[in-house]
């Protein structure tokens, strides 16, 4: 069954339709000792370096049942290759929600999410995928099937592998279940959004933020030529450099108050136009502001992580760099997405050795390649940085659970 | 082998933290034979007391050299015998690394050191508009290194998770004495998520000594009411009732007759003597939709047959309520010489059933059980009354608390909540997973604790073996 459309080497790609059918796979490749690549909607392939190593790949396409979805008590208990839009459609039935986002929600799956951490702009409010997974089954390097958590949303007994397996990138185990803690859905948005003539004016309004009675549920600060045209924050008329985008959510009476008195704050910190985006064209920015790091297929995208404080000060190091970027800041939460139009790994000691990361790294985070387009040839410190010792340690981990080196291998950033 | 070399390894201790950092005279060590889990004992051969990460580290490789075991401890107060010293050696208290080391609020986030007491960070924060979220009951004696070892909960979990959720990163010193740290101030550490992997690890896998912890913002309003039900059924029906309406408080705490009456006598706050059951609930955050929720709250209890729900008309009675909550465990002491808290977690709509369970189990037993538990959670604390120097009653509770966890199991739940496993709950271990899931267990802790040196005999149970018999059900309220 060859379904994906994958970067990877793969000499064939097969969609077990249980849990122990993936078992007895991965065992057969760690006794030919065959990379396995595990994989789904496909839409986080592109994430890091490139697979060497021909495998196999092990797609969750076909492990999508919903196993257990008891609504009152919040959790729900579903196979891993379930898309997440099918995911979602599931609990809003219910009026409820998993309250993370993602993009591409049509194809990617559960596993994947979970796998590659991916999150969103709601991230501010609501955390991301470790605050969520309370339950995980997989299958480790060695074919053997295994579980952690539970299906209680309070539960310590034993170590946490559903944090440890949750951003893995499929390097410890191939994830073939998961129990998630849910939420209740959101009533009603809206989005708040004003018009800055430089980045640096972003900090005070951010800081701002973190002192103001209103809470947001994202806080976005955006950049750059794919931002200056969207249909919902109108044209730009100013000489400006960047947006700041708040979202609220909560009930009617709560996103009412909190609209005015971010209005209000804004104008007294000198705002002089803000703009309050809410129905139908919130939720299309909603939708523009979620898709973003995965909707234009620019030549590089970089993923910066760094304390909220330095954002606005990255945000114009990048724009020094290349003034064509279109950046995308989780500003509350310090992370940043940036895409390049135009790059080639000629650009890499420029744009990524010695540019993103070390201002990441001075603002006590890192920047690595998030994707670029196929073909660009990157070394390890262009892709991810510098590592720290603590690689070693990671090295140990994943030396436990797939002692021959077969899941993923090359994949993630603390292998050599 | 360590009798004859324990005065070296003394010395060699107090060349590293001073004379007044070592503890070895039996009479002083006497406080460091258990925690709050106190059935099995047993003395370090000697407690030191680190002032900084490079003390611990001087630590750790001296056990390593002298091959003896150690283990952190922080104030003590872990109910499952996490800081119980099998088989001896040198306990590293790390109480004397108290100091909060930054306070960043623009960044919320603050930097603290593993013996700060959990409210100093709180007391810290007061009136900046910030707090740190988890909130044990026992938060004015706990410390955030053993809250980091537990992954510890509290009432407020419901709504702001518990204290993995609130961990950015830590610093801590491997069972090699190797120093690394996972994690920061920044989000989104590259690799593998090693921080949520040492929260909760009881201390088999590496010492923290510093951590980096997400601050939480003051809610602008809070409204805490009080459901009284004339039957547990009833209260728990309410609790389903309100989460399916999608309304998650910050807290929803269920108190019985049993312990009311001992709440009442210790606190005199006014609670109905006569009532079977009450909720304490409390919901937060913006002013503009605490009204609406309150009000909502209030017509789910009285449809499910509340008798009277009452609303905390000031500051000074919501804080009274939440001492009353908080330290109800204290005033058990005057129910029964001796109790057990025992820490079951169940899917939140079986709540009835464990209860009406608990209720058949106590009749069974003879034993006379009291609740008091974050209901929100679906996590009980029933509490077993007994007098421990009847054997007799001894075996009554033990065979009882046996009983609810097995039946938390059979429910799809878990046999600890926040408490964790220690040495207390081990034999549980296999019935909550598999051998496959306890040896992908144990193979990351010998891969990090190759010497099974660090916090021996914890958690985990020895492979093949059906785990250590517990001899003993409870502790002595008077202590």
């Amino acid at each position: 069954v060859s379904i994906i459309t994958s970067p990877l080497p793969l000499s064939h790609t097969i969609a077990p339709a249980s849990q122990s059918e993936f078992a007895d796979i991965v065992a057969r490749g760690f006794s030919a000792g065959t990379p396995i690549y595990p994989l789904a909607g496909g839409t986080g392939l592109s994430l890091g370096l490139p697979a060497r190593r021909e495998g196999w790949g092990l797609a969750t396409t076909n492990l999508n049942r919903i196993v257990d979805y008891p609504a009152r008590d919040m959790t729900i208990t579903v196979e891993a290759g379930i898309t997440m839009q099918a995911l979602a459609g599931e609990l809003l039935h219910q009026g409820q929600r998993l309250p993370i986002d993602v993009p591409q929600a049509d194809v990617a799956t559960l596993g994947g999410v979970v796998a590659t951490a991916t999150s969103g702009p709601r991230r501010y409010a609501h955390g991301t995928m470790r605050d969520y997974v309370i339950g995980i089954c997989a299958v480790d390097g060695r074919g053997v099937a295994f579980k952690a958590g539970g299906r209680v949303v309070k539960n310590v007994a034993g170590y946490d592998f559903c944090k440890l397996l949750t951003g893995s990138r499929g390097s410890l185990a191939v994830i073939t279940q998961v129990t998630l803690k849910l939420r209740p859905a959101a009533e009603t948005t809206a989005l708040v959004a004003c018009d800055l003539r430089e980045v640096r004016d972003a900090e005070p309004l951010l800081a701002n933020l973190v002192r103001s009675s209103v809470t947001p549920t994202a806080i976005e600060l955006l950049a750059g030529p794919e931002w200056a045209r969207d249909p919902a924050l109108g044209p730009i008329t100013s000489p400006v450099r960047a947006r700041l985008v708040v979202g609220l959510e909560g009930t009617e009476p709560e996103v009412k108050w909190m609209t005015a008195q971010l209005s209000a704050e804004w104008r007294h910190a000198g705002v002089s136009q803000s703009r309050v985006i809410d129905g139908s064209t919130a939720d299309q920015l909603w939708a523009r502001l979620v898709e973003f790091p995965a909707a234009a297929a620019p030549d590089l995208v970089v993923k910066a992580s760094m304390v909220p404080s330095a954002v606005a000060r990255f945000v114009q190091t990048v724009l020094d760099l290349d003034a064509n970027c279109s950046l995308q800041a989780h500003a509350g939460n310090g992370v940043v997405f940036v895409c390049f139009p135009e790059f080639s790994a000629a650009d890499a000691l420029r744009v990524l050795i010695c540019g993103l990361q070390p201002a990441a790294v001075k603002a006590g985070g890192h920047a690595c390649v998030y994707a670029c387009s196929p073909g660009t040839e990157l070394t390890h410190q262009a892709v991810w940085g510098p590592m720290a010792a603590e690689a070693a340690v990671m090295r140990t981990v994943k030396s436990q659970f797939d002692p021959k080196g077969i899941l993923n291998p090359g994949l993630s950033p603390f292998e050599c | 082998m360590i009798a004859t070399r324990l005065p070296s390894l003394i010395d060699d201790l107090r060349a590293v933290v001073g004379v007044d950092g070592v503890l070895s005279a039996h009479s002083d060590l006497v406080v460091y034979e258990c925690d709050g889990f106190v059935i099995e004992k047993n003395c370090p051969d000697v407690a030191v007391f680190p002032r900084t990460t490079e003390h611990v580290q001087a630590i750790v490789r001296l056990c390593n050299e002298y091959e003896v075991p150690f283990l952190p401890r922080g104030a003590g107060t872990s109910l499952a015998g996490g800081c119980l010293p099998v088989g001896g050696g040198v306990m590293i208290v790390l109480t004397r690394m108290k100091e909060i080391l930054e306070i960043n609020h623009r960044d919320r986030y603050a930097v603290v050191q593993p013996g700060v007491v959990n409210v100093w960070l709180t007391q810290a924060l007061k009136g900046s508009g910030y707090h740190y979220a988890p909130d044990p009951s026992s938060q004015g004696a706990c410390t955030i290194g053993g809250n980091v070892a537990t992954n510890s909960g509290g009432p407020h979990t419901l709504k702001y998770g518990v204290t993995v959720n609130h961990v950015l990163g830590v610093e801590a010193v491997m069972a090699d004495g190797t120093l690394v740290q996972f994690g920061g101030p920044a989000e989104d550490d590259l690799g593998l998520d090693l921080t949520g992997l040492l929260v909760g690890s009881e201390g088999t896998l590496a010492i923290v000594t510093k951590v980096w912890v997400r601050l939480t913002r003051d809610p602008q309003g809070w409204r805490t009411m009080l459901g009284i039900f004339e039957s547990v059924a009833d209260a728990t029906n309410a609790i389903s009732a309100i989460i399916g309406a999608g309304i998650v408080p910050a807290a929803l705490e269920m108190m019985d007759q049993g312990i009311l009456v001992a709440v009442e006598a210790a606190f005199h706050f006014g609670f109905p003597l006569d009532a079977q059951a009450i909720l304490l609930i409390e919901v937060d955050g913006l002013e503009a939709g605490l009204d609406h929720q309150r009000d909502r709250i209030i017509e789910l209890c009285r449809e499910h047959r509340a008798r009277d729900v009452r609303l905390a008309a000031s500051a000074s009675e919501r804080q009274l309520l939440w001492k009353c909550r908080k330290q109800a465990f204290g005033a058990v002491g005057r129910l029964s010489p001796s109790y057990c808290t025992q820490d079951g977690v169940v899917p939140r709509t079986k709540l009835p059933h464990i209860l009406d369970r608990i209720i058949e189990i106590s009749r069974k037993y003879n034993v006379r059980i009291v609740n008091v538990f974050h209901a929100g959670d679906g996590n009980i604390h029933p509490i077993l009354l007994f007098d421990e120097r009847d054997r007799e009653q001894v075996t009554r509770v033990l065979a009882a608390s046996g009983e609810i966890l097995d039946e938390c199991i059979a429910c799809g739940g878990s046999v600890t909540g926040e408490h964790g496993i220690g040495v207390e709950k081990i034999e549980f271990m296999h019935k909550l997973f598999t051998a496959d899931d306890l040896d992908v267990m144990r193979r990351v802790r010998d891969a990090l604790n190759p010497r099974r040196n660090l916090s021996p005999a914890k958690m985990l149970p020895v492979a093949g073996a059906c785990g250590l018999e517990q001899r003993h059900p409870g502790r002595r309220a008077a202590l």
